[in-house]
Formats: structure tokens, C-alpha cells, sequence
């Protein structure tokens, strides 16, 4: 498998990205997981996403070596278990304690505590991102995230702020800044990941966003004033109209409306996925996604349906589907010395805990 | 035969020659000798690999053909492959009878609990509990300005008070609401709304429905909701986390279901206890059934519908009115033509804005 000890004279290599993800493995794991999950009441799914995370792991390889997922189901049920004692049972205290204190005195306390979930979201993300790495291992040795969750917290609520307050103009920028933490921090190793917000920048992402928001934008307050057109007009017709059908003609109005949002905002995720991984480099070794708006728009159609169709089954499908898709499409220039990288201390215990009960886990 | 070996402090590489004596598998990499138990290997499976790895060599991993780790170990290999699969039954096990603890708590334990929950619940908390809740409704529900009316209601509800054993001050009182209800809080408040005053057509009814939530306060329903939904709540929150997945959802929905149940048996005993109030004061209880079979023709329910009734909180109305005529009888009306001239009037509409 190797020629020596010694595979290139100084230990210097490009990178080649490749995957050996099997759609039909995963489509058998999500039954699985489901009925467990059925039998234990969900509890299994810390198991069951761990199971998944394994199989995708040692599906990628780089120059030939598979990536390996050491983390453990327990690990990310006591995580939660943690979570939901040290920060959910709190809130929940506070927050029903603050009902005793008159309506004005709850508004006072709730209002910090809405912000501060924001910055608890960011903290969660980077936290799980930090998991991630520890228990990722390539050629025996784990990668590791440095950096300061609480900065990156704030950082979360400061961009979603500016966000709101732009109309949602500056949220395509966040994005790409909120990504940088979490590369720049990144280590392999002790080999040392870089994150360049102006290499980033060289890929326009405004170009695809502006479009797209603003056909979007049209598309939803148009369909809204169908629905409260009919249900206006239904009321009209027949006062105690049952809510069911309503209910019905709202659901049939999102999923195209859904579908269509998948079309329009293709083209910026594929900008804004190849301007995040044009931003990262190791050493010299540079990235590049090859990542055009219809195989997005076609990735993101056939999870949107798949999900839909299996209520959310076949999640594990969806997630080797798009880390099939991103993989092969992943590239390399330049060279970095894989081989001397040095071993990265074991990292968290607990993992993503927070991240679990925002409902935030994105692998 | 040959492997290729990550020592787990570089991402060096070295290739290795590996023999297997005395139950050990043995190489050696820069120097050092290895020997890796054959007890305790974990195996990736890598297509025509497999990856191992063991406590003794901590972070390192040894690579071999999968050919060669099949034909060396023979029924071994197998044995440390399953190795795996038994642990994971055991989590399984384990999770599932975590899972249904859960669940009879949930479903069988809490609701079970929630009557002497609520009974021993000291009446100066649920007072608390009760006034705070007030208070907020109190943003969105203005109290009427009809004095003449709201003494007549509560001077009824006082009439009704001294016929239960309740530790709480029943006091009722007409607000202003978008929608027609009425609903007992915590502590013996019970909140009339003026759709609901304008929606009853005689005495009787609204002293059926105001007869109701009193028995709602003194069978303390509110706090035993209360209970229920805290407990229930909190521990499958505790189970599924903040997830949206279909099975958290599931879930859920079962939990919501079941309290749903409760809520319902809870609503036929205020009804049956309700009418058992006004008939001990001497007062008509006919005014209950067609107050109800009005509501059901508001619902546009042509019979009494189980489906329906599995998704709702409160017993099908036409279901209801139906009990209620059975056990119906005539008497005295609640308020006399004065009273209930100035409870209709509490409420005056609101003025236009300018």
C-alpha cells in the first residue's frame, strides 16, 4: 500500500479527494435506525447518527486512505443529557419563574434570554464542529478545532443582528464569515488550517444571492395572498368552514413553493459552498468545489423529496447523497506535508449536546 | 504478511510485516515492537481492507488486506466482526427499556399522580400561579366595565362557592375577548368572555356553563392539567431534545394525545358535578344541553363524532348535550330579569376609534 517509509522525499503530497459511498448501505441503516428509534422512543438516535457518521467517514478517502470516525453513541447522549440539566432545566426554571413576576418583569427577563439562545446557538455549532473534528482521524491521527465558542457565540448573534437589521441583506456575508472560525481553526494534526476571507471573496456570492432573493421575495408574498385570498373568500362562502381544508390547500402551496425556493437559491449555495472552500487552504495546498447551481439544484430536489416522501426517514440517504456529491467535487492544487503531522490531544468527552436539542445538527 | 501502520503520534506511514503467535498479532514499525492482542481488535470492514485498532496501540491502526485477515484468523475474524453487533444489542436493550419507563411515566404514572398532585398542592401557590396567569391574560383580556353585571356574576359564583368544599375564593368575572369562552384559572378565578355572555340565550345557560368551571376549581383540574403537562412535558422533552425529526414529532404527538384524554374525562366530571351544583342550590340544570347542542350546529358537526373528538380537549358537544338533557332538571333561574339584563349589558361595545 505504501512504497517506504518515506512517501515522497520530503514527506510532501497533493491532496486527492475521493468517496466509495454505497446509496444502498445507507438506505438499509435508515430503516434500521428508524425502527430502533421507534422502539426506543428516539433515544437511539445518538447511535444511530454515530453509525451513519462511521460509514460515511470510511467511505472518504484522501490519497487513498480512508477517514475514520472514532466518536460514540454515548458519548453524544450524555452530551445531551449534560445540556439539557445545565442549560435547558435552568432556562426552564427562569423562565417559569419569571411568570410569577408580573407580565412587565417576564418581558425584561425573556427578552435577554431570546438573545441569548442566539449566542448559545453559535456556541452550540462551533461546539459540535469541535466534536466533529476531535473524533476525526486520518492516517491514525485526529484533527482538532482551536478557538473560542463564546467569541464565535457572539460572533452568531452580532451577524444575525446586523442581518435583521439589512433586511437580510448582509446574511449571505455572514455565512461566509461565520464559516471562517471554523476553518482558520482547524488543525490536522498539529498541521495548521488557514481561512482567507479575501481568497473567499475572489467567488461573488452577492451576483447569485440579489437574484434570487428578490424572485423568491415576489414568489412567497404572491402565494400568501392566494392563500388569504381563498381562505377569505371560504369564509365568506361558509363561516364555520372546517380549518382541515385549509390546512390542506396550505400545505399544497408550500411544497411547490418550497420546491421552487430550491431552484431559485441553487445558484448562491453553490456560490456560497465554492467561495467557503476556495477560502481554505493547508500549507500550499489550496481547495476548490466544483460545484455547479443545477447538480445543487438536482442534490437539493432529490433530499427535499426524499425526506418528504419518508417523513424524514431516510435522513442518513440525504446525508451520503450530499457528502457523495461534495466529495467527488472536491479538489486540490499545491502540496501539504501530510506525513509528519503530529498526534492532536483527544478533544471534548461529550459532544453536541446543545446542538441536539437546538435540533441543529448538520452531520 | 503485509500491512501498512499509523502509529497514532505521526501520520507517518510505515509498512510493516505482521505475524500472529501466542493469540497476538506482531510487527514492528521504527523500531518498536508491537503486540496487539487478537482479544479485544476492533475491525473496520474497508471493502478489500480492514482497518484495526486496540486499546494497547491507542492511536494506532494497522492496515491488512481483508483476504488476509479472513484466511489468518478463519472463525476468529468472524467472532471479533460480531463482537460488535452484541454490543450494539445490548444498547438497544437497554435504550428501549429507558424508552419505556418514559413512556408509563408519561402515560400512566403522571396522569395517575396528577389528582394528588393537585390535591396536595398548598393553595397559596396555585393562588400565585393563578394571579399570574391573570395578570397576562389580563394584556390581552380587558376586564368588563359593566359593575351592576360583574356583581351579579360574582355573587353567583359566591352562591355556587359555598356549596363546594374549596379552599379558594371563587370569583367571576366578565372580560373582553376576541373569541366565546370561559375558563377557570388556577385559584378560583373563573374568566367569562363577552362573546360567550352574548352567545347563551337564557340564565340557565350561562349558569350551566359559570356551574362548570366552578367545578373545574373545586376539583382542582386546572392544577392537575398543570401537573400533567410539566411532568409529561419536561420528560419528553428530556427524551427527544429539540429535534423535528418525524419521530420526535411521534413522539410528542403521544404525549400531547394521552393529555388530551385526561383533559376530556376531566371536562365530562365538570359537567356531571356542574349540574349537581346548580340542582343542590335548587336551580334549573336545563340549561346545559342546549347551550351545547347550539355549540355543536356552530361546529357544523351533523353527529357526535369519536374521530373528532380524539383531537380535541373537550367531549364532543352533541355528545354532551345529549348527557346533559338525561340528567337535566327544571328549577329556579340563576339570575332574575334585572341580573340578567346587566350581565348581557357588561360589556358595552367598544368606541370606535377616531
Amino acid at each position: 500500500m505504501f512504497n517506504s517509509d518515506n512517501p515522497t522525499p520530503e514527506g510532501v503530497e497533493t491532496l486527492t479527494f475521493a468517496q466509495k459511498v454505497r446509496l444502498g448501505s445507507f438506505l438499509g441503516l435508515s430503516v434500521k435506525n428508524g425502527l430502533l428509534n421507534l422502539v426506543t422512543l428516539t433515544l437511539y438516535r445518538f447511535w444511530g447518527r454515530t453509525e451513519v457518521r462511521r460509514r460515511l467517514w470510511q467511505a472518504i478517502y484522501l490519497n487513498d486512505e480512508p477517514f475514520e470516525y472514532t466518536g460514540r453513541g454515548g458519548e453524544l447522549f450524555r452530551g445531551f443529557l449534560y445540556a439539557m440539566l445545565l442549560v435547558g432545566l435552568p432556562l426552564l426554571v427562569v423562565v417559569a419563574g419569571a411568570q410569577f413576576l408580573g407580565p412587565k418583569f417576564a418581558a425584561l427577563i425573556i427578552f435577554p434570554i431570546y438573545l441569548f439562545l442566539f449566542v448559545l446557538f453559535g456556541f452550540a455549532r462551533f461546539s459540535a464542529f469541535r466534536y466533529l473534528a476531535s473524533r476525526t482521524l486520518w492516517r491514525g491521527v485526529r484533527f482538532q478545532l482551536k478557538g473560542s465558542r463564546i467569541r464565535y457565540g457572539f460572533s452568531y448573534l452580532g451577524y444575525l443582528l446586523l442581518s435583521v437589521i439589512t433586511l437580510g441583506w448582509f446574511w449571505p456575508a455572514a455565512e461566509r464569515r461565520l464559516a471562517g472560525p471554523l476553518w482558520d481553526g482547524l488543525r490536522f494534526g498539529d498541521r495548521r488550517f488557514r481561512f482567507s476571507l479575501d481568497a473567499a471573496r475572489k467567488i461573488p456570492i452577492y451576483r447569485a444571492f440579489i437574484p434570487a432573493a428578490l424572485v423568491f421575495g415576489v414568489l412567497y408574498f404572491a402565494v400568501m395572498g392566494v392563500i388569504f385570498a381563498i381562505r377569505f373568500a371560504a369564509q365568506k362562502a361558509q363561516p364555520a368552514a372546517p380549518d382541515g381544508a385549509m390546512i390542506v390547500l396550505i400545505y399544497a402551496m408550500l411544497l411547490p413553493l418550497s420546491v421552487l425556493g430550491v431552484l431559485i437559491f441553487a445558484p448562491y449555495q453553490a456560490a456560497r459552498l465554492r467561495s467557503v472552500v476556495a477560502g481554505i487552504s493547508l500549507e500550499d495546498a489550496r481547495f476548490r468545489l466544483e460545484v455547479k447551481w443545477w447538480g445543487m439544484a438536482m442534490l437539493e430536489l432529490g433530499n427535499l423529496l426524499l425526506l418528504i416522501i419518508s417523513l424524514g426517514l431516510l435522513f442518513p440517504v440525504v446525508e451520503a447523497r450530499t457528502a457523495r456529491f461534495l466529495i467527488s467535487r472536491l479538489k486540490s492544487t499545491g502540496t501539504a506535508d501530510l506525513a509528519s503531522a503530529v498526534q492532536a490531544p483527544r478533544g471534548p468527552g461529550t459532544g453536541e449536546g446543545l446542538a441536539d436539542a437546538f435540533g441543529a445538527i448538520n452531520l | 504478511m503485509d500491512g501498512a501502520f499509523f502509529d497514532g503520534r505521526t501520520s507517518r506511514p510505515h509498512q510493516v510485516d505482521v505475524a500472529i503467535s501466542e493469540g497476538a498479532l506482531l510487527f514492528e514499525a521504527g523500531g518498536t515492537r508491537h503486540a496487539w492482542p487478537l482479544e479485544g481488535l476492533r475491525v473496520e470492514v474497508l471493502g478489500d481492507r480492514v482497518r484495526l485498532s486496540c486499546d494497547a496501540g491507542a492511536d494506532g491502526r494497522l492496515t491488512l488486506s481483508r483476504a488476509d485477515w479472513r484466511a489468518v484468523l478463519g472463525r476468529h475474524g468472524r467472532r471479533v466482526e460480531a463482537r460488535g453487533r452484541r454490543r450494539e444489542g445490548r444498547v438497544v436493550l437497554s435504550l428501549a427499556a429507558v424508552g419505556l419507563t418514559m413512556a408509563a411515566i408519561v402515560f400512566v404514572g403522571l396522569p395517575a399522580a396528577s389528582g394528588p398532585l393537585a390535591r396536595h398542592t398548598p393553595p397559596d401557590l396555585e393562588r400565585q400561579i393563578g394571579d399570574s396567569f391573570d395578570a397576562q391574560l389580563g394584556l390581552g383580556m380587558k376586564t368588563c366595565s359593566g359593575g351592576e353585571g360583574q356583581a351579579a356574576l360574582a355573587r353567583f359564583g359566591h352562591q355556587l362557592q359555598a356549596r363546594t368544599g374549596t379552599p379558594f375564593d371563587i370569583r367571576v368575572r366578565a372580560v373582553r375577548a376576541p373569541f366565546a369562552n370561559a375558563m377557570a384559572l388556577p385559584g378560583g378565578r373563573i374568566l367569562v368572555t363577552d362573546k360567550l355572555i352574548a352567545f347563551t340565550r337564557t340564565p340557565d345557560e350561562l349558569s350551566a356553563v359559570i356551574a362548570h368551571e366552578v367545578a373545574h376549581v373545586e376539583r382542582r383540574h386546572v392544577m392537575q392539567a398543570m401537573w400533567r403537562s410539566l411532568g409529561a412535558g419536561l420528560l419528553l422533552d428530556l427524551v427527544v431534545g429539540g429535534g423535528s425529526g418525524a419521530g420526535q414529532q411521534a413522539v410528542l404527538l403521544a404525549g400531547s394525545a394521552s393529555d388530551l384524554r385526561y383533559s376530556r374525562r376531566a371536562e365530562a366530571e365538570a359537567d356531571a358535578r356542574g349540574m349537581e351544583l346548580l340542582q343542590a342550590e335548587g336551580l334549573s340544570s336545563q340549561g346545559m344541553a342546549p347551550f351545547f347542542r347550539r355549540v355543536a350546529a356552530g361546529d357544523g358537526e351533523k353527529a357526535a363524532s369519536p374521530l373528532r373528538e380524539l383531537v380535541s380537549s373537550h367531549p364532543d358537544s352533541l355528545r354532551r348535550a345529549q348527557v346533559s338533557a338525561a340528567h337535566a332538571r327544571p328549577g329556579a333561574a340563576a339570575f332574575d330579569t334585572q341580573a340578567w339584563a346587566s350581565i348581557r349589558a357588561a360589556c358595552p361595545p367598544a368606541r370606535a376609534p377616531h
